[in-house]
């Protein structure tokens, strides 16, 4: 461990001190902040207690929790200083993925911040917040519109527990209809490695499909379905636009594959970004699906999270939905609906990750119907322009356009030459940390692949920056290979051993 | 406006690089039978402006503890909250980062979930702890699965005394799974460890408590899981509310070996139940089932502390259908707010907050107490919440209060709380944030209803 004391310069005895100009690979490793704990020092204050001090029984009492103690000064400078070691979308262009890194709109943050939202407690009556409740109400149905299906439930806290909700309405659906024996859920190789996951959590049996070319292999499907037999198959998990970057043209056939069986089609809505507004889900078959509105719908990643996970049903499965559900009555007031016997239960406490769903409406009355179309179009287009000027340089096993294949609002690119130049993909990454661009998702859903995705918000000015950065990388491949291992060699660390930090795992501080 | 910042000029010209004629080129793979050329139906786009009215409309139209005196509890606390948080967490580079995939790219965010696993740890008194889970709920649900996993065994014990949401919860979680829920019946609000004795057979997986209860009861978790503990293998799980933590036993120090619970005292706006956040702690040998998102503290290759996303082979990405969890998005954001709270109330703010907490919550129970017709439902010890059976039907009192704009807290005998106790039950939690001059004015409402 490097102490504070022996990275920064040190005073002279003059007083004065040598100042050392710090480049940012150079920059000290920030003290953890039970190193900065001096006992004493408080950051902030409680008023004195106002009311008698009654006695504690010795027996329940604990010890002190050693939590630290540190001046309100201090508290600031550790965390501006831990924000200034990240990566962000307002900092940096975040191609990450199936992630949907666009930009965080602050009117969003500015309304999920008023009192009139943040202050509510979850247990209030009805009554007291119309408001509140038809911010929810609206937001269900501009769902419903977008995804072109009929009830949405708000509930889920994000994209997996989308799923685990959605798997669990389609379980409860079949119960209820005397199928419990679908349990059958066929999931791409490509998939999320949410969706496997999720059936795992609802005892369904992920069974995988193949998928060749970047599609989904029909024959498989079909091949599945008979070989396990239809009354056993429960649902078709798929993306789309697929993990590859790809809208599956043959969506219909394979919903109309399920719906033979007697089975539902579940669409994983990761990717709606690239289709707003162009095509709804409701028009290809889709029975349930759920929506991400951390990617498509702005509301921020947040070093991982909130997001929220609302999911669409159509009529017939709408009954299964969690509650509360949140309604109109007949006068125009607002409700919590907790009246749904068919439901599966509950999926969480309260109702919603409601300040998300706040800056998720604000979102949609933002860009409006044209404006919606507009961030599919700019999100696709970005995407395409990013793979057309890159493809000669990077290998991209999906896109040529002179073929009239075109990408959705990412694609995939496995650098073969570049990679059988002596580096690894790993190396190419560290090295875009470098140059101040975050690495696209990595090695899926094709091995060794980087998987790049733009989003609506990006400028040209931006994108075009990008194609410089990677193509000067692919040069300095051309050039010393060897060095790339040594990137990133301009961040606030080096590169970090991860496999001693598997190997040994520190999760706390013990000092 | 949708914040695009592509021009038609620019569009053009990247068109031409791509060899497309136009955009519609680009979706030519959506079938036109499925293509959806309508408008959709949905309200003209707003200018900030606009946004800005229609928003402060809709919250101006809702009431609550921002312009009320809060006495709700039932799991979600009005605790104060440091200006402080709101700058440092509301900072872009904070909000507008993702999960740690990349280390190098991210180390603000990665050193400070490392620190919030050491104070989550530490709050809990056990070993490990993860970087967050959605809210409580859920916690307890995944620690449940944790420890079905783990011991192999399908007997679920949980207290009847449990908040009824997460009850709820946990029957939608097993309902499909091999685990069996049985409820532990309570004894003057509370399980008597003789109760969880009784229970224990060979097909036992674990015993949920939690502390303070339902009622705001303080369990007697020392004797619940030392029964539990008489069968090997048994995993006792604790759900606890951390500002209690500060002041009293902690499930470490009471041989819990999980323990989950919900964040949002910790710094985290009340916001109508969400986003909150999912507190996950265990003794060192479930670190290998831990679900969700763990920080690793590593070197990096100067030899310079780092910090890295870790055991990752126990997660969906790579694991698929036999991860530990499917959890991947947590609570990052929350998670980051919950550990600068820890930081800035510190080692004696937070205790002397719960100590507030306490006192108060006592004194509002003996002023209520002494008014004739009222009297505590249960006589076991309490922390910040106690049940009071009042002389009429708590939802006429809580009108009452609401008029002189004073939320009295909570009947749990409606349907938000699953139906719990009496008609004449009203649950009432006192926070730090809580006046003399505020519980004064309850004790006056409840004093017109007084026999």
């Amino acid at each position: 461990m490097t102490s504070v004391m022996e990275t920064r310069p040190k005073k002279t005895r003059a007083g004065t001190r040598s100042i050392r100009p710090l480049a940012r690979g150079d920059r000290p490793v920030e003290p953890v902040i039970f190193e900065k704990s001096v006992p004493g020092q408080r950051a902030v204050d409680l008023p004195p207690l106002d009311v008698p001090r009654v006695d504690l029984p010795p027996e329940l009492i604990g010890a002190p929790v050693e939590l630290p103690e540190v001046g309100q000064h201090d508290v600031m400078t550790h965390y501006t200083h831990l924000s200034q070691r990240n990566f962000s979308v307002d900092g940096n262009f975040y191609p990450l993925g199936s992630c949907t890194m666009k930009h965080n709109p602050r009117i969003n943050e500015w309304a999920a911040a008023l009192d009139g939202f943040a202050q509510l407690h979850p247990l209030q009556d009805d009554d007291q917040i119309q408001g509140a409740l038809r911010l929810l109400y609206e937001t269900r149905c501009f769902l419903q519109e977008i995804a072109g299906l009929d009830e949405v439930s708000l509930q889920p806290a994000a994209g997996a527990h989308g799923e685990f909700t959605g798997l669990k309405v389609i379980r409860a659906y079949f119960k209820d209809i005397g199928q419990p024996q679908r349990h059958i859920v066929l999931v791409p190789d490509s998939a999320h490695g949410t969706n496997p996951a999720s059936c795992t959590m609802c005892a369904c049996h992920a069974v995988t499909v193949k998928t060749a070319h970047g599609y989904t292999d029909l024959d498989d499907l079909r091949r599945l379905v008979n070989e396990h037999g239809a009354n056993t198959i429960a649902a078709f998990m798929i993306t789309n636009p697929n993990t590859a970057g790809l809208f599956d043209a043959k969506i219909c056939e394979a919903a109309d594959i399920m719906h033979d069986a007697g089975a539902l089609l579940y669409l994983d809505g990761a990717n709606m970004n690239a289709i707003l507004g162009k095509t709804r889900p409701g028009e290809f078959g889709t029975d349930v699906m759920h929506f991400n509105t951390h990617k498509t719908f702005s509301t921020p990643h947040g070093c991982g999270g909130p997001g929220a996970g609302p999911i669409a049903v159509g009529d017939k499965l709408a009954p299964y939905l969690p509650g509360p559900q949140v309604m109109m009555a007949e006068d125009g007031s607002f409700y919590f609906d907790r009246d749904r016997p068919k439901s599966i239960g509950k999926v969480r406490s309260f109702s919603s990750q409601f300040g998300v769903l706040v800056r998720c409406w604000a979102y949609i009355a933002a860009c409006g119907p044209d404006g919606l179309r507009n961030v599919a179009e700019k999100a696709v287009l970005s995407a395409n322009y990013l793979a057309a000027r890159l493809c000669n340089v990077y290998e991209m096993p999906y896109f040529d356009p002179q073929k009239g294949r075109f990408c959705a609002h990412e694609f995939v690119t496995v650098p073969k030459s570049l990679l059988g130049k002596g580096v690894s993909l790993n190396d190419i990454a560290k090295r875009m940390v470098d140059y101040d661009i975050h690495p696209p998702t990595m090695h899926w859903p094709l091995r060794d692949c980087l998987m790049v995705e733009p989003t609506d918000t990006e400028s040209k000015r931006t994108l075009d920056h990008f194609v410089d950065v990677m193509l000067q990388i692919a040069q300095e491949i051309e050039r010393d290979p060897k060095a790339l291992a040594e990137a990133p060699t301009d961040a606030p660390i080096r590169r970090a051993d991860e496999v001693a930090a598997a190997r040994n795992p520190v999760l706390v501080w013990d000092g | 406006m949708d914040y695009t910042q592509i021009t038609p000029d620019e569009q053009s010209a990247m068109l031409e690089v791509i060899g497309a004629e136009g955009i519609e080129q680009l979706f030519t793979a959506i079938p036109k039978e499925i293509r959806f050329n309508d408008t959709l139906d949905l309200p003209p786009a707003m200018s900030e402006l606009q946004l800005k009215r229609e928003l402060a409309e809709m919250a101006a139209h809702n009431h609550g503890p921002h312009d009320m005196v809060c006495f709700m509890g039932g799991g979600a606390y009005d605790h104060f909250c440091p200006v402080l948080i709101d700058q440092l967490a509301g900072r872009g580079e904070f909000l507008t980062a993702y999960t740690p995939y990349q280390a190098e790219a991210s180390q603000g965010s990665l050193q400070a979930f490392f620190e919030f696993q050491t104070q989550v740890a530490r709050l809990t008194g056990l070993d490990i702890a993860n970087a967050s889970l959605y809210e409580g709920a859920t916690a307890v649900a995944e620690a449940v699965l944790m420890a079905l996993h783990h011991s192999g065994k399908r007997r679920v014990l949980v207290a009847s005394t449990l908040h009824p949401d997460y009850r709820a919860v946990l029957r939608t979680y097993l309902q499909d799974l091999p685990g069996d829920l049985v409820e532990l019946p309570a004894e003057g609000g509370r399980i008597a460890a003789q109760t969880v004795r009784r229970e224990l057979d060979d097909e036992a997986a674990c015993v949920v408590i939690q502390s303070p209860n339902v009622w705001g009861l303080i369990e007697d978790w020392d004797g619940c899981f030392g029964a539990a503990h008489e069968r090997d293998g048994v995993c006792a799980i604790a759900v606890f509310n951390p500002i209690a933590c500060a002041l009293l036993r902690k499930p470490g120090e009471c041989s819990a070996d999980i323990a989950a619970g919900e964040g949002q005292p910790l710094g985290v706006p009340l916001s109508l139940g969400g986003p909150y956040l999912g507190l996950f702690a265990a003794a060192d040998q479930f670190m290998r089932k831990m679900p969700g998102r763990l920080i690793g503290r590593t070197t990096d290759a100067e030899g310079r502390a780092a910090y890295c996303l870790t055991l990752q082979t126990r997660e969906q990405h790579i694991r698929g259908a036999k991860a530990t969890s499917n959890i991947c998005t947590n609570q990052g954001l929350l998670a980051l707010r919950a550990t600068m709270f820890m930081t800035v109330m510190g080692k004696h703010g937070l205790r002397e907050m719960a100590q507030q907490c306490y006192h108060k919550a006592h004194y509002l129970a003996e002023q209520i107490t002494a008014l004739d017709g009222y009297a505590l439902k249960f006589d076991g010890p309490f922390f910040d919440e106690f049940c009071v059976t009042c002389p009429k039907p708590a939802t006429q009192i809580i009108e009452a209060a609401k008029r002189r704009r004073i939320l009295a807290g909570i009947a749990p005998h409606g349907r938000r709380m699953g139906r719990i106790g009496d008609e004449n039950d009203l649950l009432i939690a006192v926070t730090e944030q809580r006046t003399k001059h505020e519980m004064d004015a309850l004790v006056e409402v409840l004093e017109e209803f007084a026999t």
